[in-house]
């Protein structure tokens, strides 16, 4: 530093301003976040982006580009708000504020959906309830007799079920938490008040819990907007389009720019929506709950509806998450559709080709993308991990350690900006980026480390959230009570900071990892040959009318999704063991 | 014991006793937090709960508030059974015209200052004109109008407290239930709210309970207190009877400041001895071979004095109180604590001598129970 000052004194300043840490975090999410946003806004400015504004907007197409899948959008995210509140705020009522027997296996079943990817759902929806309406080999129920209308089959209901069986379980994580914060204490007092039970939850418990409520309703909102998986496999054939299917229709199709511009409007109508219902949450007080001793919840008791709600708290469970992978696996064992549960063959996961059933398709091991697809899967998930999380901690440690900067707001601000952006029009805008080459970048397109970028930029709010996590279990004083003793700062590194760190960077990281196996809708449009993935090779087979090879391949996902939320399980409870004492 | 409740049943012999608690168990479990406890008070008496904690204080609280039913034995209220063992809580919390004020305070946070106080009364079912009437009584009363429209998490302790407070005397209960309301708040606070909250029992007249682990509040604010160990009542009287005729050695070394000095000795001839100093005629254990005396500290002294037991001791700390200094020494394991007029310092570790001005206070036997005299 010293020889820099000597020869480029106003290098040195710069380095040392309180400015420079974050003036380089704030470039580098720039890079991430803003540039392929602006890029995608630019190429809709091209004569032929101006071309599809017309056509998209203001033509006799926009009625189908535009303003259908806008209105399908817009009910599949209202419904599964509302739909995903109301399940999740039940269950998170019944587990926490009631004496349900069982609440623990209550708590996992309410949380399990959380891991299983959209399309796991949306396949065994289709594997029980497809009918003959697009041909192709009919469902379970219609090959046993049993009649399926078309409005349960396909289209806008099963869509709004099979989203709404997951993302309940987000709102309920969240309201969960919320209700458990709220003291026995303030309960019983308004219990001594003389305020009934009615009156105790209206008055009291609701008021309390309901920025979780809008935050959890929020995110569920989020999901379903910009959800492609279950609407292309369960819309998509009978034409209902959303605006994630149109987008990858569009791209699909060589209409790029029109793709932009349905990305634009996308980004636009999911931001409004959030921010104004986040303007409200925030306009409303966060009540921090003040309790001098640790918080005791107060159950109701239930009585005589005690069991009758357990039971019907554990089918929603069982509906949602055991049903879709019994079925799933059967389907993947049974040579037909119609009959599940006998005569099964593992022709689907071994079978050589070329033979009397599946129109001559060999099982899934012996297709060779998916052995590739297994290594490349899991190659992407821990890459993205990695890059997440390092991504993450950096922002979060500049967030907390240049609070003084006025670039750190601003950069505090931008790192949580993809929060608000649907991931396919994520993808979209990174195409748009990093399509063809630019300047010293070469083209990216459909190369890994474009996949790596998009999955890190899409993911960065999670990965600085975790990162504040990590980070919030290093106090200063831990630091400097080892440098009070002597220790050097590599020995401080090594056994201060990393082993109370890297339990918490792990799970973080299992969990973007998760994530990243499962998800669809970014890698739809970013996946090229030379980069095979699992969901995609799923989604194929699906699209092809191979239900059963989807299934098995579906379940592979599954298995790896649930061995990492296993480990980043058991990670995060060694976490909290010292915390405990 | 016995002779204990007999006085204190004579004293509230002339009407219902506002609060009696007989033969009160409660059991979670297998686990007993609080065995055979006999307890009256008249209406207007300020009942203080000390003990330890863990001693059960705190769940007699909840019984007393209809919170939790007793495993065992009766509530009543103004003679009214509102809880027993049989049927659990017969009035509900709601319906004893108690009020509680909890240790965390409870305050809704989503509710201002105003809010929190009003929510109880409109549930009541008051109108709306006698609620702002007595909204702004209470504001007064505990001088926190300014806050009104404050919310819990913008106020200090101190005024959360008073909130609290406020909230549970806006009814008007005849009855008044206190966690441990002061163990949050700093130690200045903690002294002026004392008294603010006897200022508000002399106004409300509501009977009170008040539950704590610290033995000034017992001694300074109780008409009765109740010292409570392992779910059992070790001692119930007005505070001067618990101070100056202690049952059992708990109770001797948990009141009083400082508390008494409880010297284990044995007969010798006729003396009792500890460690081999004389300190008092065997004739005082009554026969007993081992026995403890209690001292209290100002009848220890630092210095040899003529004609009174002597002992080594090592001094430990000191401590100037009003004039005269507090010390601290220990001679063997067992600490001693001894009063000199002016001040005194010595080095730690250094031997001193102590003199016993005067004859024990009590003799307990060897299981801590009082040796009648």
């Amino acid at each position: 530093m010293n020889m820099l000052a000597a020869r480029a004194p106003w290098l040195a300043r710069a380095v040392q301003s309180r400015d420079f840490v974050p003036l380089i975090m704030l470039a580098f999410t720039a890079l991430l976040v803003v540039a392929p946003l602006t890029m995608i806004l630019l190429a809709t400015l091209t004569p032929d982006g101006q071309a599809a504004w017309q056509a998209v907007t203001n033509s006799p197409l926009s009625r189908n580009l535009w303003w259908r899948p806008l209105g399908n959008t817009v009910i599949l995210g209202i419904g599964v708000t509302i739909g995903s509140v109301l399940l999740g705020g039940f269950l998170a009522w019944l587990i926490v504020l009631t004496d349900v027997p069982m609440r623990r296996f209550l708590a996992v079943m309410s949380i399990l959906p959380f891991m299983t990817p959209s399309f796991a759902s949306a396949l065994a929806w289709a594997t029980l309830f497809r009918n003959e309406r697009i041909g192709g080999q009919a469902g379970y129920l219609a090959s046993n007799g049993i009649p399926i209308p078309d409005w349960l089959a396909w289209g806008l209901v099963p869509t709004l079920i099979v989203l709404i069986a997951q993302f309940y379980s987000l709102a309920y994580t969240l309201i969960a938490a919320s209700l458990s914060s709220v003291s026995g204490d303030l309960v019983e007092s308004a219990e001594m008040a003389g305020a009934k039970r009615g009156r105790i939850l209206f008055g009291i418990v609701l008021p309390i819990v309901t920025p979780a409520l809008i935050s959890g309703g929020m995110l569920a909102f989020a999901g379903a907007v910009s959800n492609f998986a279950a609407p292309a496999l369960l819309g998509a054939p009978v034409r209902m389009q959303t605006l994630s299917t149109r987008i990858y229709g569009m791209v699909q199709t060589g209409n790029i720019e029109r793709g932009y511009v349905l990305a634009l409007l996308l980004m636009i109508a999911a931001a409004a929506l959030l921010y104004f219902s986040d303007r409200f949450v925030s306009g409303r007080r966060a009540f921090v709950t003040v309790t001098g001793k640790g918080t005791r919840t107060k159950r109701f008791a239930l009585g005589r509806w005690r069991w009758p709600l357990f039971v019907f708290a554990t089918a929603i469970g069982v509906i949602t998450t055991i049903v879709p992978i019994v079925v799933l696996f059967a389907s993947s064992m049974a040579p037909r559709p119609g009959v599940l549960f006998s005569n099964w063959t593992l022709h689907y996961w071994i079978g050589q080709g070329g033979t009397q059933i599946a129109e001559g398709q060999a099982g899934i091991f012996r297709n060779p993308h998916l052995i590739d697809g297994i290594f490349t899967t899991i190659r992407l998930g821990l890459t993205v991990a990695a890059c997440a999380m390092v991504v993450g901690l950096m922002i979060a440690y500049t967030i907390v350690r240049y609070k003084a900067s006025p670039y750190t707001r601003l950069l505090s601000q931008l790192s949580f900006v993809p929060l608000f952006i649907p991931s396919i029009a994520m993808a979209a805008a990174y195409i748009a980026m990093y399509g063809t080459s630019l300047g010293p970048i070469p083209a990216l397109y459909g190369t890994f480390i474009l996949i790596v970028m998009a999955a890190t930029a899409n993911l960065m709010p999670y990965a600085v959230q975790s990162g504040r996590g990590v980070l919030s279990q290093l106090s200063a004083d831990l630091e400097e009570s080892a440098r009070l003793t002597g220790a050097g700062p590599m020995r401080r590194m090594m056994e201060i900071i990393v082993p109370l760190a890297i339990r918490g960077i792990m799970a973080g990281g299992l969990l973007v990892f998760v994530k990243i196996v499962r998800d669809l809708s970014l890698v739809v449009l970013l996946f090229s040959a030379s980069t095979p993935l699992l969901s995609m090779i799923a989604f194929q087979y699906a699209s092809q009318g191979f239900m059963q090879f989807a299934n098995a391949v579906t379940l592979l996902i599954l298995v790896l999704c649930l061995l990492a939320s296993f480990l980043a399980h058991l990670l995060q409870n060694k976490v909290q063991k010292w915390k405990k004492t | 014991m016995e002779k204990n409740l007999n006085s204190v049943e004579r004293m509230t012999a002339s009407t219902e006793p506002a609060i009696a608690i007989r033969n009160l168990h409660k059991r979670f479990d297998d686990v007993s937090a609080v065995s055979d406890v006999n307890i009256s008070v008249p209406a207007g008496a300020f009942l203080v709960l000390v003990g330890p904690s863990g001693c059960g204080k705190s769940t007699l609280l909840r019984m007393l508030a209809g919170l939790e039913p007793p495993s065992d034995g009766e509530i009543a209220f103004g003679g009214k059974v509102v809880s027993n063992g049989k049927a659990g809580v017969i009035h509900s919390a709601a319906s004893r015209d108690a009020g509680m004020v909890f240790q965390s305070y409870a305050l809704w946070p989503h509710k201002t200052v105003e809010g929190n106080i009003d929510w109880p009364l409109k549930v009541a079912g008051w109108s709306r004109k006698d609620r702002a009437r007595r909204i702004e009584e209470v504001l007064e009363f505990l001088d926190i109008s300014a806050l009104r429209s404050r919310y819990p998490a913008e106020m200090s302790g101190g005024q959360q407290q008073r909130v609290a407070i406020a909230r549970t005397i806006g009814p008007q209960p005849k009855i008044l239930l206190l966690d441990e309301p002061l163990s949050n708040l700093d130690a200045k606070l903690r002294v002026d709210m004392r008294s603010e909250l006897m200022r508000i029992h002399r106004a409300t007249k509501a009977t009170s309970v008040y539950v704590t682990h610290d033995q000034v509040e017992a001694m300074t604010m109780a008409t009765h207190v109740a010292v409570l160990r392992g779910g059992r009542v070790e001692q119930f009287g007005s505070p001067d009877e618990l101070l100056m005729k202690p049952q059992t050695t708990f109770v001797a070394t948990f009141l009083g400041t400082p508390a008494g000095n409880v010297i284990p000795v044995q007969a010798v001839g006729d003396q009792l001895c500890h460690d081999g100093t004389a300190l008092a005629p065997a004739l005082m254990a009554e026969g007993h071979g081992k026995a403890q005396l209690l001292y209290r500290a100002q009848d220890i002294t630092v210095g040899r004095q003529d004609g009174v037991p002597v002992m080594q001791a090592t001094y430990a700390e000191s401590s100037p109180i009003a004039g005269q200094t507090m010390i601290t020494c220990m001679v063997g394991d067992l600490r001693i604590t001894a009063m000199v007029d002016g001040f005194f310092r010595a080095v730690a570790g250094e031997t001193i001598e102590i003199s016993f001005l005067r004859a024990p206070d009590a003799v307990f036997d060897e299981n801590g129970d009082r040796i009648s005299k």
